[in-house]
């Protein structure tokens, strides 16, 4: 916060305070708006798919089936696994020349020719995406399973003799009954994306500029990787990332609870 | 009397504090060194500190830093007032302008100084005085598959620009997946790739004592790499876009390219593997002679209350040429002393790296504002080398900010 407000030689010595001028430099940067509509990207398709998958993986796992232990155990790998090794992982996955991903798609006939997954500049987001989910799926899972154990079967029942279809007893018993796992999940979520620096920098850190950087990854370029090399201009973006979350938690939880009194 | 206690009582403290200080100041140094190889960057400087602790009474802090977040933590601790005695870097000249270093008089002895090469010596130079003391240095040399140019059916690595792109195109033409040139412009290191081309048609970052990143030959350097991506179509896939490490070295050590531009550590690479016949020849030029691009590090020592002498002793164990030469061999660079340059010349291996030493040039890492556009070359270069990429107006951009950046902000 104090960093913020000073200034920085390129070595990283303060020489000064300057108010508010970081904020107004801030302001005036060519990137912006590309880096807060990635962001924006970034951490609404990841939780949104994240939940949405969640909640079928849960589903399944919430059934009885021989070997459901070992699929469970299986799940949480990739959240023991570092992030930073997931992300160099995936980088070999999607690479051009030795990649796994694009010998089995073009094997398979699905791409006539192979795709630079992390370089061409319309693959690169929906391929930190993909990562982005990966990791984010066995918390949300496990959340949303210890949701769906709570349900009591009693009204599953009630549902049956009330001779509600499935779906019917899906939207009507489970998904109410979900909601707080699932605000749960939904909140922690977009904090834990928001703040994601690994996959990003990682799975991007062959493009140059800031095309395809997210406000985190932004914030670390500006203070030591880019011709800005401002450490006070940077903590202008971190404090403004904090608030932006902030913001965006509150609002969240506002629109949530607003429609749980109209219903 | 109850106010003389308290006065005494913060006396006592702040006694107390300044024996502190000048303890740490006094009996240990701290030691910033940066991760040149896992096997024997932290053997050595631990090696070396614990010799001199035996000499001096002096306790080391030695940290080894990774090169990814080594410009990051520098950062921090001198944000934080945790400014290290000693440091190693490879950028010297924007600690030198905020007036944190010593000058190489005050630490080294004569004898010491007197044995930098003085190509080295002048790169770290500040306003006519040594403040960034060369630790090692390092050539770049092109490298190229044997194997792909005898089925290309070509005699020899190619002299000139016209020479290279034939031989590009007739190793891209092999099919398979082979790749003519493998070229890096990702951020990871675009400076560099881009001074060794630069510098081979005559061009320079400097005209002058001026900024001349945008003349009228460097745009027609980076519009002839342009036209090797997207027109000869002889480069691996977005250039702009690749890394060294992970990228062009990577497909050169798997025998996919025909020629690359590397330095004794890929060569050290490429024999462990033993998988590519590879040769190692001068850079092809536009100009009749070959240049090639030569890195030096550093090593800066920090004004600190009273380290001065203990700097001095640890600079001098440093710089005997038993401890420099053993290391610097051991991690596969070259000799920035003249006593290590004799005795390493004694390696066969090292020759073609050695030839290339005198007529090496180096980065202008004496101007701080370098600091900024090597940065902005990184991140900005690689554009002009993607389909539509406008070499002159990537150039111009650099120029403007470059000059803006000599200017202060």
């Amino acid at each position: 916060m104090r960093a913020s407000l000073g200034r920085y030689s390129v070595t990283g010595l303060y020489q000064g305070a300057v108010g508010g001028r970081n904020y107004a430099r801030l302001a005036e940067q060519e990137a912006l708006p590309t880096v807060l509509a990635n962001t924006v990207v970034w951490v609404g398709v990841v939780v949104a798919v994240t939940l949405l998958v969640s909640l079928a993986l849960a589903q399944f796992l919430n059934l009885e089936f021989p070997g459901r232990r070992l699929v469970r155990w299986a799940l949480i790998v990739p959240w023991a696994a570092s992030l930073i090794m997931t992300a160099k992982l995936f980088v070999w996955i999607y690479d051009y020349y030795f990649g796994i991903l694009n010998r089995v798609l073009v094997a398979a006939g699905v791409l006539a020719a192979p795709v630079d997954w992390l370089g061409d500049d319309a693959t690169v987001m929906g391929a930190m995406i993909g990562v982005g989910v990966f990791v984010s799926l066995p918390f949300t899972t496990y959340v949303l399973l210890a949701g769906l154990q709570t349900i009591p079967g009693e009204v599953y029942e009630a549902a049956r003799v009330d001779g509600a279809s499935r779906w019917r007893t899906y939207a009507a018993v489970t998904l109410p009954l979900l909601r707080p796992a699932l605000l749960v999940a939904t909140v922690l979520n977009v904090i834990y994306v928001f703040n994601s620096f690994p996959i990003v920098w990682t799975l991007n850190d062959r493009n140059p500029g800031f095309a395809h950087d997210t406000l985190i990854t932004y914030m670390y370029k500006v203070a030591f990787k880019s011709a800005l090399r401002d450490v006070g201009l940077a903590a202008a973006v971190g404090v403004v990332n904090v608030a932006l979350i902030l913001l965006a938690v509150v609002v969240y939880l506002r629109a949530v609870r607003w429609r749980e009194q109209e219903a | 009397m109850r106010r003389r206690g308290l006065a005494l009582v913060v006396l006592v403290a702040l006694a107390a504090v300044a024996v502190a200080a000048c303890e740490r100041g006094g009996n240990a140094i701290k030691v910033v060194i940066a991760d040149y190889s896992k096997d024997h960057t932290r053997p050595f400087w631990q090696a070396l500190g614990e010799a001199y602790t035996k000499q001096t009474g002096v306790k080391v802090d030695l940290q080894v830093v990774d090169w990814n977040s080594i410009d990051q933590q520098v950062s921090t601790m001198l944000q934080n007032n945790q400014v290290p005695d000693v440091l190693n870097l490879n950028s010297f000249s924007s600690y030198a302008k905020d007036g944190l270093l010593y000058t190489a008089d005050e630490v080294l002895s004569p004898k010491t100084k007197d044995d930098f090469l003085e190509a080295f010596a002048r790169g770290g130079e500040y306003q006519g005085k040594l403040y960034g003391l060369p630790i090692l240095s390092s050539a770049r040399a092109f490298f190229y598959n044997r194997a792909l140019f005898a089925k290309a059916g070509l005699a020899g690595p190619p002299r000139t620009w016209d020479d290279f792109v034939q031989a590009a195109k007739k190793i891209q033409a092999l099919g398979g997946g082979t790749i003519g040139y493998a070229l890096p412009l990702g951020p990871e290191e675009a400076q560099a790739e881009w001074s060794i081309w630069m510098w081979n048609n005559g061009g320079d970052w400097k005209s002058g004592g001026r900024w001349a990143i945008d003349s009228d030959r460097n745009v027609q350097t980076l519009t002839f790499l342009a036209n090797l991506a997207n027109t000869h179509k002889v480069t691996q896939v977005n250039p702009g876009k690749t890394n060294r490490t992970d990228g062009a070295f990577q497909l050169f050590k798997d025998g996919k390219v025909g020629m690359v531009m590397g330095f004794s550590p890929l060569a050290a690479q490429l024999d462990a593997e033993g998988k590519v016949d590879y040769g190692v020849a001068e850079m092809p030029s536009n100009i009749g002679a070959a240049v090639t691009l030569g890195v030096e590090d550093y090593l800066m020592a920090f004004k600190k209350k009273g380290n001065q002498e203990s700097v001095k002793k640890f600079l001098d164990l440093y710089y005997q040429p038993e401890n420099i030469t053993r290391w610097i061999t051991a991690e596969g660079f070259l000799p920035v002393t003249k006593s290590g340059l004799r005795q390493m010349s004694a390696n066969p291996k090292l020759q073609p790296y050695l030839a290339a030493l005198p007529n090496a040039k180096l980065a202008p890492t004496t101007d701080p504002a370098w600091d900024k556009v090597k940065l902005d070359v990184q991140q900005s270069l690689g554009a002009a080398v993607q389909p539509g990429g406008d070499p002159r107006e990537v150039l111009g951009r650099i120029q403007k900010n470059a000059t803006a950046a000599e200017s202060g902000r």
